[in-house]
């Protein structure tokens, strides 16, 4: 299913819509260029998990892994400073990907054979100066009804 | 006294030996830092993995280094003060690992040390007579925040980031403008002779009265600008120094308005800036002129200092030391790294 945006707060918004309907052992990947609004996704969703509104949701670019405590764990991580699949491994990230939490990954692609054949896959469109099209796929019809916030 | 101090936190190996004279007066005796820029460059970023493996490399050779230019033996060190976090977890421990081990065979007293504490105590390792309260603004790759220090060891957070860091921002526009790593000195090189003011990239400031920072709805606006979504709609005619020098404006701006905001609010008369973006020249010549124009002091230490170093580790490590009553942190041995660990 493919849903717009027209602003940062839409995209957070959407971001939590998802966030709700996320389950234990979720993964969401997430893809898209720098600037196109992946942090402000995943902020909406570690929100719609039920993390303390008042708690700093910032970029795990440097820091590689943030983790919360939701409905239940969630691991926000960022490959985007990595390079290649044996420095992935080499973080361990799949013990968070095989485990009970909600994992939101940005820049997922470069987990290459890494990634979980089961999985959530959210492609980041630029289509203007503040419009972005999500597409998502996800194995179940969970999101069919997600809300628009346009309506 | 002679203080050993270790840092990898991040990217840089580091290794000091620092003399502490009348308790408050700190005398480098040598700095020693391995840079591993030269291999991040490749990658526009930091990768954990060689980060780590270039520890394990560097770690020996850059503390042998360290003794051996201050004229000193292992043996001479009184006390070791070694980065225990916030960090790359993978990095941290090989630091912390030696300093265990060295203090376990010498017999000698250790202190974990909060790398954002050493960056915050830097500035006394050049101005040892610098008083109490003070603001410091704490900006590099992965911190942009606001202190308010009122002791050694009394530090209370007023604002930080909402997701980008200051440095990580330049990172990701010195990527998007193909200007190499670490970011904010190429876009300070690509910005000489640029007009900040021909581009008008966004200023984030949250809510009026707020502390805290946002710096990626400016880099998705050098983005929008580079797609050309935004006028002039066209990046073919770009002159690279207007755009980089007006990035560097939109950042600098909010970080000197925060500051001297902050200094207002908490009627303080002293600004330190700490961290790699503190050496960013359009940030201490603004921060210079703001403060002169309103009688606020305003300090940092010299570029060496402003990058992650070791010298700072082993200030921070003495006045902890000092704060204990002079005894080692308690069960040394099991201390352990903390990815997250808060000021």
């Amino acid at each position: 299913m493919e849903i717009l945006s027209s602003s940062p707060e839409e995209t957070q918004k959407i971001g939590k819509a998802i966030g709700k309907l996320l389950t234990a052992g979720d993964v969401v990947c997430l893809y898209g260029d720098l600037g196109s609004g992946k942090t402000c996704l995943a902020q909406g969703m570690i929100k719609g998990l039920d993390v303390a509104e008042d708690k700093y949701l910032r970029s795990p670019t440097f820091t590689l892994i943030n983790q919360y405590k939701g409905r239940m764990p969630v691991c926000h991580l960022d490959l985007y400073r990595l390079d290649n699949i044996n420095e992935i491994e080499d973080i361990g990230i799949e013990e968070h990907i095989c485990g009970d939490e909600v994992v939101i990954i940005e820049w997922a692609e470069k987990l290459e054979k890494l990634l979980p054949e089961r999985r959530i896959d959210i492609n980041i469109e630029t289509a203007d100066v503040n419009t972005r099209k999500f597409i998502i796929s996800c194995p179940d019809e969970r999101f069919v009804h997600l809300p628009n916030p346009n309506k | 006294m002679l203080i050993l101090g270790i840092e990898t936190s991040c990217d840089e190996t580091a290794a000091a030996v620092v003399e502490i004279n009348n308790g408050r007066t700190f005398q480098i005796k040598s700095n020693i830092i391995a840079s591993q820029h030269e291999i991040h460059n490749k990658y526009g970023g930091v990768v954990p993995e060689l980060a780590c493996r270039r520890h394990v490399e560097n770690i020996s050779p850059v503390i042998m280094e360290a003794l051996n230019k201050a004229g000193v033996t292992i043996n001479d060190i009184g006390l070791f003060a070694v980065t225990k976090g916030p960090g790359l977890i993978v990095a941290l421990l090989i630091g912390l690992s030696t300093a265990k081990a060295i203090a376990y065979a010498l017999k000698k007293p250790l202190v974990g040390v909060n790398h954002l504490e050493g960056h915050i105590l830097s500035i006394f390792l050049e101005k040892s007579d610098l008083s109490f309260p003070f603001v410091a603004l704490l900006v590099s790759g992965g911190h942009t925040e606001l202190y308010l220090v009122e002791d050694f060891g009394k530090y209370r957070i007023l604002g930080m980031s909402r997701d980008d860091a200051a440095g990580e921002a330049f990172d990701k526009a010195a990527k998007m403008l193909k200007l190499g790593y670490p970011g904010g000195p190429a876009i300070e090189k690509a910005a000489a002779g640029g007009n900040s003011r021909s581009i008008p990239f966004p200023r984030a400031y949250i809510a009026k009265d707020s502390l805290d920072f946002s710096f990626s709805g400016v880099k998705t606006a050098l983005k929008n600008y580079l797609n050309g979504f935004t006028p002039p709609y066209s990046t073919s005619t770009m002159y690279l120094p207007d755009v980089a020098a007006g990035f560097q404006e939109a950042i600098v701006e909010v970080l000197i308005n925060k500051a001297f905001f902050a200094a207002k609010r908490y009627n303080v008369k002293t600004i330190v800036m700490a961290g790699g973006v503190a050496s960013n020249k359009a940030l201490r010549t603004g921060m210079q002129e703001r403060g002169s124009r309103e009688g606020i002091a305003v300090f940092y230490p010299g570029p060496i200092l402003c990058t992650d170093n070791a010298a700072m580790i082993a200030c921070a490590g003495y006045h902890r030391f000092a704060a204990q009553g002079f005894s080692p942190d308690t069960n040394f041995y099991e201390m352990d790294a903390e990815a997250n660990m808060k000021l």
